[in-house]
């Protein structure tokens, strides 16, 4: 039986076509991976390689133009219900709802799932205060600073306990104190729960920092690489940045790095 | 992970504590200047074109009290339904794409209609002098409602929208914890302007065939060529509007406190 944190992409292929013209816009040309229940991944890329697009795809948010991914077996789009409680996401903007207090937007997930007022409550404030939100669940959103409204939108996340954690550039606007301090809690809580985590950003520093695996993507939406960077001593790993840049310049895969170990790399 | 931020300590207490009464000053100051230039007036013109204030507070004393409270019944019931109308409408409208179609083009073409237009049907299709004035109040007051919390439905942000449907809400949920709530700025605003609207409307509605209310007051007095009870029941009409305002001010600014 496929574990419910698994996620399968399978020949993932998505095209847009644009308002008016009708004009088809690739975003993802073909993607073929699977990430095991209780991996983290992070998706680096330029600008326009899809990350966004497949996150959606991921979350049910959308359908694939052709191929298939599939969580724990089961098609997010198609069985939208089904992941109820199983996902979450956190997003580059913080996406709280304004005209609810701190905690009112962490207990909105469990408020959704039919949860016990009281229960709602308990956990939510848990959650507050395992990220330092403990003086600050009754203030509203624009109370907030930044990085305190993305620590309330990863309580929200966290507090339903999903299978699979998904994050879009969740931290990249933040300073860089604010989002190490963030990535840190987001890699720490989803390795304590045992979640599949994965994490989408721009920032190679950011990929690399969070030590797990890092697929590398091209554009539009292809697979330049896939580095699992716990088998890389940490002397390796300098010249693995300097590959992946420039790989990332030329937009092409190379055998050499399409790799998943630091003996593979050298062969 | 402990707190590094703490700029929000303040907020939270200056939420819990109220912001204190303002007086208003501005306002106030105008509005005396106004009086004045307004009592400088009367003693320049006869007093059948613009009376002193001495008069129509003196109009004031004499007029039927009971008249108010009659046209403020005819306005709170009105908004009520046109409010019930509107919400109703609307959310069958967010809710199917084809009742939109069929639903827009009704609503422009009810809206384009001359309010006078309107007192006219009523007076020509309607027997019963209240249902008069009702209908007419609710056809013009429900479409402004439905149109201004449609239009809030449908501008709910997609980012927002995609955060919630992550978690997999039902319908009602989505609409109950999201649209519904990202919608009620625009439902005050509607009210507020509903309700100016509404005011002005009935007196208009009150001068054809009503045996009560300050519209038929204005007709009596009128009549009776007495144009310091005029300009005291317009002196009422404003004051009515200037306080039901304010009262909405206050509620918006109580209901809507998590705006920055």
């Amino acid at each position: 039986m496929i574990s419910a944190g698994t996620i399968e992409v399978q020949a993932l292929r998505k095209v847009f076509h644009q308002t008016g013209t009708g004009e088809a816009v690739v975003a993802i040309e073909r993607l073929d991976f699977v990430v095991a229940q209780g991996e983290i991944v992070a998706i680096v890329g330029q600008t326009g390689c899809g990350k966004s697009t497949f996150l959606n795809l991921v979350i049910g948010l959308d359908r694939p133009t052709e191929g298939r991914i599939a969580i724990g077996g089961r098609v997010p789009y198609d069985e939208f219900d089904h992941f109820r409680g199983v996902l979450a996401a956190v997003f580059q903007q913080d996406r709280l709802l304004p005209w609810r207090t701190a905690i009112d937007n962490v207990r909105l997930p469990l408020e959704l799932l039919g949860q016990e007022p009281r229960d709602q409550v308990e956990r939510a404030r848990a959650w507050l205060d395992r990220l330092g939100l403990a003086r600050f669940e009754r203030a509203y959103p624009h109370e907030l600073s930044g990085g305190m409204r993305q620590r309330v939108a990863l309580a929200r996340a966290f507090v339903i306990e999903p299978a699979l954690l998904l994050a879009d550039e969740a931290f990249g606007h933040l300073d860089e104190v604010t989002a190490a301090a963030l990535r840190t809690a987001f890699v720490d809580l989803a390795r304590t729960a045992g979640n599949t985590a994965i994490l989408v950003t721009h920032q190679l520093e950011e990929a690399i920092e969070m030590g797990g695996r890092i697929l590398v993507f091209g554009r539009p939406g292809k697979l330049l690489a896939d580095i699992d960077l716990k088998t890389w001593p940490g002397g390796a790993v300098a010249s693995l940045r300097a590959e992946i840049q420039r790989m990332l310049r030329g937009n092409t895969p190379e055998p050499r790095l399409t790799i998943r170990t630091e003996k593979e790399f050298r062969a | 992970m402990k707190p590094t931020e703490t700029i929000a300590s303040e907020t939270v207490e200056a939420l819990e504590a109220r912001a204190p009464f303002r007086f208003p000053r501005e306002m106030v100051v105008g509005l005396v200047v106004l009086a004045v230039a307004w009592e400088i007036v009367s003693m320049l013109v006869p007093p059948f074109v613009v009376p002193g204030w001495g008069r129509i507070f003196k109009s004031l004393g004499t007029l039927r009290m009971d008249f108010v409270l009659v046209t403020l019944a005819r306005v709170a019931g009105a908004l009520v339904i046109s409010f019930a109308l509107g919400l109703g409408l609307a959310v069958a409208m967010y809710a199917s794409v084809s009742v939109e179609r069929y639903g827009r083009p009704i609503v422009r073409l009810l809206m384009a209609v001359p309010v006078v237009c309107w007192i006219l049907f009523a007076v020509l299709w309607f027997k019963w002098v209240e249902f008069r004035i009702a209908f007419v109040l609710v056809v013009v007051c429900a479409p402004v409602f439905l149109v201004d919390v449609l239009d809030a439905m449908k501008g709910v942000s997609k980012d927002l929208r995609d955060m919630l449907r992550s978690f997999r809400p039902t319908r009602a949920q989505l609409f109950t914890k999201l649209v519904l709530p990202a919608t009620v700025p625009a439902i005050l605003t509607s009210w507020k302007i509903n309700l100016s609207l509404a005011i002005r409307v009935v007196t208009i509605a009150e001068l054809v065939g009503a045996v009560t209310g300050i519209g038929y007051g204005l007709v009596v007095a009128q009549e009776l060529f007495s144009v310091a009870d005029v300009f005291a029941w317009t002196l009422i009409l404003v004051v009515i509007l200037f306080v039901a305002e304010a009262v909405l001010t206050r509620v918006e600014e109580r209901v809507l406190r998590w705006r920055a």
